[in-house]
Order: C-alpha cells, then sequence, then structure tokens
C-alpha cells in the first residue's frame, strides 16, 4: 500500500520534471517573442507568465500520472 | 450490507468534491490502481463510488486513503451509543474490538466513565443497528445517545446544504454583478443614466465591487484547483479558476497601471471576472438542484422504511424500533398504520394498499396465510402476522437496493461521455495555449481591428494591445470548452427513468439494461406462468381402449395424481387438484422421479407408471397410436394432453388447459405496434403451442423446447443479428434470461434479490413489460437530448471562442458570454431531465383503471419442475 513517503517522493521527483519543463516554454516562447515581431517587454513578459502557467496545467497531470506509474511498477 | 469480510464484495462508498466528469475519471483511476479492486463505476449524480472488491487485499481505509489522494472525500459521520454493562478497561477493550470489526467503522472511543462509545464510520456501509448487535453479541446493551439522522437523512442534509451554499454564492454573485454590468454599460444606459449614480461607472469601483465575488463565490474554483493539482490531477474547476483569475488579474493591472501595456483602460475585464463568475455558479446551482431532484426515487423508497413496529410478547404489545425486529416475531398492525416488516399473516382479515411499492393501483385483501410486504400500509382493518424477512432480507430493502445499483451503474453511453469529457480537460488547455501562440504571433498582425468588438456588446475592441486580445482569446476558449453539463447529461436521466419505471413495479438491475431495452427487435415469451396464468386445470379425462381391463376414469386419476404427488410443476399441481376435486384416492407412490422436459415416472403399489408427453411414451417405447387422434383435437383446442402408461401399456390420457391472462393480448398488440417480433417459447407440443399463440396474437412458436435449450435458441436468434429480451419466470427460466440480451423476470413478486434477468416486473402483468420498453425508450431518448445539450454548445462555442470567425464577422465572445453559454447548458440539461417526470407509459395507472389484476401481486406460484416447460 502507498504511503505518505511515497506520496512525497512522487511530488517531489515530478516536481523536478514538470517545473523546468514548463518554465522551459515559458521561456522559450518569450525568446520567440523578443526575435519576431516588435513586441513590447510586457506582451513578451505576459505571455511568457500564461504560457507557463497553461504548460504547469497540462504537464503536471502527466508527469506525475508517468512517475508513479513508475513507482509502483518498481 | 454485510459487515463480515468476505473474499469478493461489492460496496458503495461516498465521495464528496466532485463536481463534474473529469473529477469522476479521477476517483475511479485512483481506486483501479489498488490491488484488489476489480471493478469501479462512480456515479457523479449520487456522489457514490461502486467498487467490486477483494476484501482480503483491500480495506475500506486503504480507499478512503486513495480518494483523499487525488483530493476527494469519504465523509464519516459520528454517534454516540451510550454502553452499559461496563465495568473495567478489559469491557472497554470488548466494546472497542467488536465496534471496530465492523467494515465501515473507521474508529470506536469508549468512555468508561460516562459509559458512551463514539463511533466514527462511513454512512452506507454500516448500520446503527449493526452497531449496536456487535455490542450486544459482546455482552453489552447499547443504546442510541442521540438520534443521530439515518443516511437518507444526513444524505439530504448534504445535498440541501450545497443547494444552499450554491444558492448564496449566486445571489451574491447575481446581485452584485448587476452592478458590476450597470457600470460597465453606464454610458449605454441613455436616460437611466439619471438614476444611477456616476461614481459606480469608475473602474475602480467596479474593480471592488468585482472583488469580493471573485474572492467569494468564485473562491471555491481556486481552492477545489488548488488541491486537485497539488494531487496532480486537473479538472473543470482548474479551467474556470484560469478564466476568471486571468480575466480579474488583468483588469486590475489595466486599472492600477494603465501604462503598463496589457491594454489600457480601454481593456479591464471586470465585468467578465464578475459574470463569469455568477453564470458558472448558476450551472453549478442548477447541478445541486438536479442531483437532489433525481434521487427521489430512492428517497420515496427509503422514506417508506417505517421506525417504529408493535410486537407481540405474550399479552402485551411492546413498540419497538423496527430495525430491531427478529424473524419470528408476532407483530400486530392497526388500521392506518404501516407494516413494518415482511411476513405471513397469521390473524386478522384487512386489506393493504401496496401502491408505493409494487405499482398495484387497488388495495389488496389479506387473510391468514397472505404474505404481507414492509413498507406498504394497511388499510381497513388490523391483523397478526409473523415476521419472516427483517433488515436487508426484506422487500423494501432489496429493491431500494436494486434501484440504487441500477442507479449507481453506467451504462455504456455514459462510459464514452466520461471518457470523452474526462480527458478533454487537457485538450482544452493544450488548445487554449496553441490560440494564445497564433494570435499573439500570427493573428492580431493579420486581423486584428481596433473597431471590432465583442459579440452582443457595442464596446469596441480599441486599444486592446496584442497580449491583451490573444489572451482574451486564450481565456474564452477554456471556459467555452468546458464540458460542464456532459458529466450530468447520462445519470441524471438515468436516474429519473429508472425512479420513473419503480413506480410501476418495473426494476431495472442496471444501466446498461435500459440502453438494452431501447434497442431491442425481438421479444420472446415464456409460455406456462407468462402469457398464461399457470393454473392449469384438468379439463378432459379419457381411458384409452387398450388400457388394462376394467380400469375407470377415476382410476386414470388416480394413477396420474399420485405419480405426480410430489411434483412442484403446475400440470402435476392441476392433476392432483383435479383428482382430489372428483374424488379419486392420491396416494405416496413407492418410487418418484421428474424427467425435465417430458414427465414423470412412479411406482405405485408394484406397478409402473410413466406420466408424460409424446416424447417419454415414444423414448419408454410405448405405442400410442390409439390415443393420438383424441390427443390431436384436445390440443388444437389449445389445451395439454399428457399421456398416461401403466405397466408399459397405454391407459389413458389427462388434458389440461391454462388461461390466458388478463392483458396478455393486449400487451402483445402493443409490442407489435412498437415495431417488435414477438415469439412464444415453450415446450408444448406444436399444436397445443401454436393454438395459445394465436389467441394472443403470436405468429412465431417455438415449440417443444426443452427446459435446457431455450437458452439456445436465444442464441440462435441472436446469431441472426437480433437483439433479443426474454420474457420468463426469473427462477425457471434463468439461463434464458441471462443468455438474452435483456431478461426479463415477471411475477416476481416481492422476493427480488433471488431473481435472474435484467429487469425485473413484480406485478403479473404482461403490460408491465410494455411500461418496462416504453420507459427504458423514453430515457434513452432523454439522455441522447441532454448530450447534445451538453455538446451543442461546446462544439458551436469553441471555433466562435478561438477567434475562427473573426476575420470575416471581426466579432469575439466575450468570457462572460462563455460562461453564460456553459450555464445555459447546464439549464438544458436539468430542464430536459426533469421533463422525464411527465413521461407517463400507455399503460401507467391512468391506462389499467379499475380492471387491475389484484390476485397474487406478492404471492407466487412455487417453483415448477422442468416436465413440459
Amino acid at each position: 500500500m502507498e504511503t505518505e513517503e511515497f506520496d512525497r517522493d512522487v511530488a517531489r521527483q515530478s516536481a523536478r520534471r514538470y517545473i523546468p519543463i514548463s518554465l522551459g516554454v515559458g521561456i522559450l516562447f518569450y525568446v520567440f517573442a523578443t526575435l519576431t515581431g516588435d513586441n513590447t517587454l510586457v506582451a513578451r513578459i505576459g505571455g511568457a507568465v500564461w504560457v507557463t502557467l497553461l504548460s504547469f496545467i497540462v504537464s503536471t497531470p502527466l508527469i506525475t500520472a508517468r512517475i508513479k506509474r513508475r513507482h509502483r511498477s518498481s | 450490507m454485510d459487515t463480515s469480510p468476505t473474499a469478493a464484495e461489492t460496496i458503495s462508498l461516498p465521495v464528496q468534491g466532485m463536481t463534474c466528469a473529469s473529477c469522476v475519471s479521477h476517483v475511479e483511476g485512483a481506486l483501479k490502481d489498488l490491488p484488489g479492486v476489480s471493478q469501479v463505476v462512480v456515479n457523479l449524480a449520487t456522489g457514490k463510488v461502486t467498487v467490486d472488491r477483494d476484501s482480503s487485499l483491500v480495506t475500506i481505509e486503504d480507499m478512503r486513503r486513495a480518494v483523499a489522494d487525488v483530493g476527494y472525500n469519504v465523509p464519516t459521520a459520528e454517534i454516540t451509543l451510550d454502553v452499559r454493562g461496563m465495568t473495567c478497561a478489559s469491557c472497554v477493550a470488548h466494546v472497542e474490538g467488536a465496534l471496530t470489526d465492523l467494515e465501515g467503522v473507521t474508529a470506536a472511543v469508549v468512555n468508561l466513565g460516562l459509559g458512551t462509545s463514539r463511533v466514527s464510520y462511513v454512512p452506507g456501509l454500516v448500520a446503527v443497528s449493526q452497531m449496536k448487535r456487535a455490542v450486544r453479541g459482546a455482552g453489552y446493551e447499547a443504546l442510541e445517545r442521540s438520534q443521530g439522522l439515518d443516511a437518507l437523512d444526513r444524505e439530504r442534509q448534504a445535498r440541501e446544504e450545497e443547494i444552499r451554499r450554491q444558492g448564496r454564492n449566486l445571489l451574491i454573485a447575481g446581485a452584485v454583478g448587476l452592478l458590476v454590468m450597470i457600470g460597465t454599460f453606464y454610458d449605454m444606459l441613455g436616460p437611466l443614466r439619471g438614476w444611477i449614480p456616476e461614481w459606480l461607472s469608475y473602474k475602480w469601483v467596479i474593480g471592488l465591487l468585482t472583488t469580493p465575488i471573485v474572492l467569494g463565490p468564485g473562491r471555491q474554483f481556486f481552492s477545489n484547483s488548488w488541491r486537485g493539482l497539488r494531487h496532480g490531477v486537473t479538472d473543470m474547476n482548474l479551467l474556470y479558476a484560469t478564466g476568471i483569475g486571468a480575466a480579474y488579474g488583468i483588469a486590475v493591472i489595466n486599472t492600477l497601471f494603465p501604462q503598463a501595456g496589457f491594454g489600457g483602460e480601454g481593456a479591464t475585464f471586470f465585468e467578465s471576472a464578475a459574470l463569469l463568475t455568477a453564470f458558472i455558479v448558476l450551472g453549478r446551482w442548477l447541478e445541486a438542484l438536479t442531483r437532489g431532484r433525481t434521487s427521489e426515487a430512492i428517497r420515496k423508497l427509503m422514506k417508506l422504511q417505517p421506525k417504529l413496529a408493535r410486537v407481540l410478547r405474550g399479552a402485551t404489545e411492546e413498540e419497538i424500533p423496527a430495525d430491531e425486529v427478529q424473524v419470528g416475531d408476532l407483530l400486530l398492525v392497526r388500521p392506518g398504520e404501516s407494516v413494518a416488516v415482511d411476513g405471513l399473516v397469521e390473524e386478522g382479515y384487512s386489506a393493504v394498499d401496496e401502491s408505493m411499492l409494487t405499482g398495484e393501483s387497488l388495495p389488496v385483501e389479506k387473510k391468514a396465510g397472505d404474505q404481507v410486504i414492509g413498507g406498504t400500509l394497511n388499510k381497513t382493518g388490523a391483523f397478526k402476522f409473523r415476521a419472516t424477512r427483517v433488515g436487508k432480507e426484506t422487500a423494501l430493502a432489496q429493491i431500494i437496493k436494486l434501484v440504487e445499483d441500477a442507479q449507481a451503474s453506467k451504462a455504456p453511453i455514459q462510459k464514452l461521455a466520461d471518457w470523452v469529457a474526462g480527458h478533454f480537460i487537457l485538450g482544452v488547455h493544450v488548445l487554449a495555449v496553441l490560440v494564445f501562440v497564433f494570435w499573439f504571433f500570427f493573428g492580431y498582425r493579420l486581423f486584428f481591428d481596433p473597431n471590432s468588438s465583442f459579440i452582443l456588446s457595442p464596446y469596441t475592441l480599441g486599444e486592446i494591445g496584442v497580449f491583451g486580445f490573444s489572451l482574451l482569446l486564450s481565456v474564452t476558449v477554456l471556459v467555452i470548452s468546458c464540458p460542464c453539463a456532459v458529466g450530468l447529461a447520462t445519470p441524471s436521466a438515468m436516474m429519473a427513468g429508472t425512479g420513473k419505471a419503480a413506480e410501476y413495479g418495473v426494476l431495472f438491475k442496471a444501466a446498461q439494461a435500459i440502453e438494452n431495452a431501447s434497442k431491442l427487435q425481438t421479444m420472446i415469451f415464456d409460455k406456462t406462468g407468462t402469457l398464461t396464468r399457470g393454473e392449469p386445470s384438468v379439463t378432459e379425462v379419457l381411458v384409452a381402449a387398450t388400457a388394462p381391463g376394467g380400469l375407470t376414469v377415476q382410476d386414470i386419476l388416480r394413477f396420474a395424481a399420485s405419480a405426480e404427488k410430489n411434483s412442484e410443476h403446475p400440470l402435476g399441481e392441476a392433476i392432483v387438484r383435479g383428482a382430489l376435486e372428483r374424488g379419486a384416492e392420491v396416494s405416496d407412490p413407492e418410487h418418484f422421479q421428474s424427467i425435465p422436459g417430458h414427465g414423470v415416472e412412479a411406482t405405485l403399489q408394484d406397478r409402473a407408471i410413466l406420466l408424460g408427453n409424446r416424447r417419454l411414451m415414444t423414448q419408454r417405447s410405448v405405442d400410442i397410436t390409439g390415443l393420438v387422434g383424441q390427443a390431436e383435437r384436445l390440443e388444437g383446442e389449445g389445451k395439454t394432453v399428457m399421456f398416461l402408461a401403466v405397466d408399459g401399456r397405454p391407459t389413458g390420457l389427462i388434458a389440461v388447459a391454462d388461461t390466458l391472462k388478463e392483458h396478455s393480448r393486449e400487451a402483445i398488440q402493443r409490442l407489435q405496434r412498437l415495431g417488435l417480433e414477438v415469439a412464444m417459447i415453450t415446450g408444448d407440443n406444436a399444436r397445443t403451442a401454436l393454438a395459445i399463440a394465436s389467441q394472443v396474437g403470436i405468429d412465431r412458436v417455438l415449440a417443444e423446447v426443452l427446459p435446457q435449450d431455450k437458452a439456445e435458441e436465444i442464441k440462435k436468434l441472436q446469431a441472426q443479428g437480433k437483439r433479443v429480451a426474454m420474457v420468463g419466470d426469473g427462477v425457471n427460466d434463468a439461463p434464458a434470461l441471462a443468455q438474452a440480451d435483456v431478461g426479463m423476470a415477471i411475477g416476481s413478486g416481492t422476493d427480488v434479490a433471488k431473481e435472474t434477468g435484467d429487469v425485473i416486473l413484480i406485478k403479473d402483468d404482461l403490460r408491465d413489460v410494455v411500461v418496462a420498453l416504453e420507459t427504458a425508450k423514453a430515457t434513452m431518448r432523454k439522455v441522447k437530448q441532454n448530450l447534445f445539450w451538453a455538446f451543442f454548445y461546446n462544439t458551436l462555442g469553441i471555433p466562435l471562442g478561438a477567434g475562427l470567425f473573426y476575420p470575416v464577422l471581426q466579432l469575439v465572445v466575450s468570457p462572460e458570454l462563455a460562461g453564460a453559454m456553459m450555464a445555459v447548458s447546464s439549464v438544458s440539461v436539468t430542464l430536459n431531465t426533469l421533463l422525464l417526470k411527465r413521461f407517463a407509459p400507455s399503460f401507467g395507472s391512468a391506462g389499467r383503471g379499475a380492471t387491475a389484476d389484484r390476485r397474487r401481486s406478492v404471492d407466487r406460484l412455487p417453483a415448477p419442475a422442468a416436465a413440459g416447460d
């Protein structure tokens, strides 16, 4: 049966993955927004934050579920 | 509720916090991941999850934890019991141990000084009466200290609390949101502006008004989202939270820092945040109302359970809680009182209203020897009865369980809808990212027009920048894509449908049965006991010319009746009855054997008796040529002929006739008008079978089918691609009922638990078959309409919200309009489901009038043996 330690372990390992992924997507957006068009700083930062947030929402459950499955099978 | 752990069992757990179809899939996933759990079905409408588990591998506590891990809660209740007889610490340990051994009890704390035990338990898994019994079993006495609410009251309280909570939220969001709207559209109000203070239109005032809406009624979306995200799950709350949060956040920035570059004062969307919150809360309130209303059927049934019973102990009457009545107790019922438990009348005479359980519209006469059902209402006289079934064994408890199980089950169509909705959330967020990226990098530059506006709004988008515009469309997509109503579309209709059917004494065992019943093409009826009353009587007795000399009709009857004396077959019983009526002597045979599908053989006073059909005679090489002509004549009249052979010589024949049930023809005609192919299946010979079939209007007959071959016949029809229903006796036609796509057990009486089949028809009335079919069709129509309304707005709204038509129309959907569309989808589903209450099948109570067959609404024939049919 799962223990609290298991849950904490899964949460930690998942966070180590989805946080960099989300931030990476946000940074990527910022870079593209800077290189293309004449977007203001505010628009670039605002867009990067929004994309980061949505990426975080998308990646969190996917990665958490995957890590949980891997832990159980091991 | 069986509280002793067994290897495999099905339990039902209440789960709080689920609001949408994605919640359903998260809870299902969490429980299915547990070893020992083989099947999980979540019902959003009832807030319950049914789990098939191996109790030796997974406990209630494991399941509670798994549900909590994904952010939901299995609620527990508490009750305090007064425990008498404890004297020391070991008594405490005994009582605590007895209580915690019950499955469903999570904790029990005994206070020796106060003589109490505080018990925490999962409602629905264990009853207070079981706790009291457990304490009694340990050698102590237990009473409820406070009159704790039973499961029904608790459930109703929880629902009412939810309705009140969302109603309060709606009131706040609606009232304040109206002010926000007035302030936002102040310039458009024309002459009405004279009535409204100008400061209401100031952005910071609108902001101040919006803030309590977002942080008050809107807070539930943020807290639920955070709880879900912490456990790695996403649901519809997240869609709302990101939409409302983004609109409010940008509005605050543009109000406080208009030069920040997010679009300035022209791009403050406080009204979006406020009205979005109001519309979503409206949807939540309507869903709470729907959940409360559609479980009315269960509530009505549970309310029938009497709380008290009048038990006779010697000469004294004692009023005790109904759940403490034991089997064998003698109970007294006075006029106007409810019958407490199931039993057999011993003394007295009365008429009992059974309509609430069986749908039987006229009161049923009860006298000594008749069965009575717990929960029915005694009308005129007083009587005493002996309790035969109590607690969860009573008919009422079985019916409640059956309806609950049906409402907890999922139809295939619902599984598909839940799967789609559950996977939708992530897809919607991905779509929101794509929409944002497209409009940010390409769309704004190519298509944006400062003169474009929101749909149904005069205000132009004006100074809004690339980020503000892209964010607007992204947020709108999040909100407009939400399939809020999908989670309720199917279960609410199914619950209303099963409840409606139960009013007529038609019990669907599972939602799948409703779906299957709505698609039937062929209906097969068993003959004896289904189309006919199953009470045949002897009409002719003939002595064969080849009979041993001196044998008379009385002798024929004596041999036949003695051979059938130990038979439980209706034909055998008819012969015994006929013999006794005609004064023939009926003795016990020295030997008896039933030959299913053929007849019986016996030995009487050293003479070998054979009684049965042609098949039996042929098998045993009895030449019945001399009797065939007369047999065929009688069969042509619809009678069943049984040949008698004594010591291998054909001795005579007995003709037995059964009559059709009162409404057989009516029911068959209605089914044929509904487009169904109707057939009859019987073990009887073809001639008799055809005669009966023509009386009732059936063209297709499957005759001379052995009992064990009925299922095969159904299989053959299914192999032709037909969806087949079988209507028969639930106990004797079990294999055929199980083989059919829909098995209907008719005339079950109220002992529904042991019936095979997907649909139980309590009354012995064939018109209930029509009721079952029409209700199933009406329910599935409602399901499809609900799914249409649930998905219609999404399908229409997503391209609109994403700005697909913007280049042409120069119009965008505002977030609050998106929220309104989602609320409308919830309203549509709710109202549409409630319309099912007005549905009445063609043979409902109004259609039956005073000709309802009053007989044997509860009593049923003893299970016939297999010979003949």
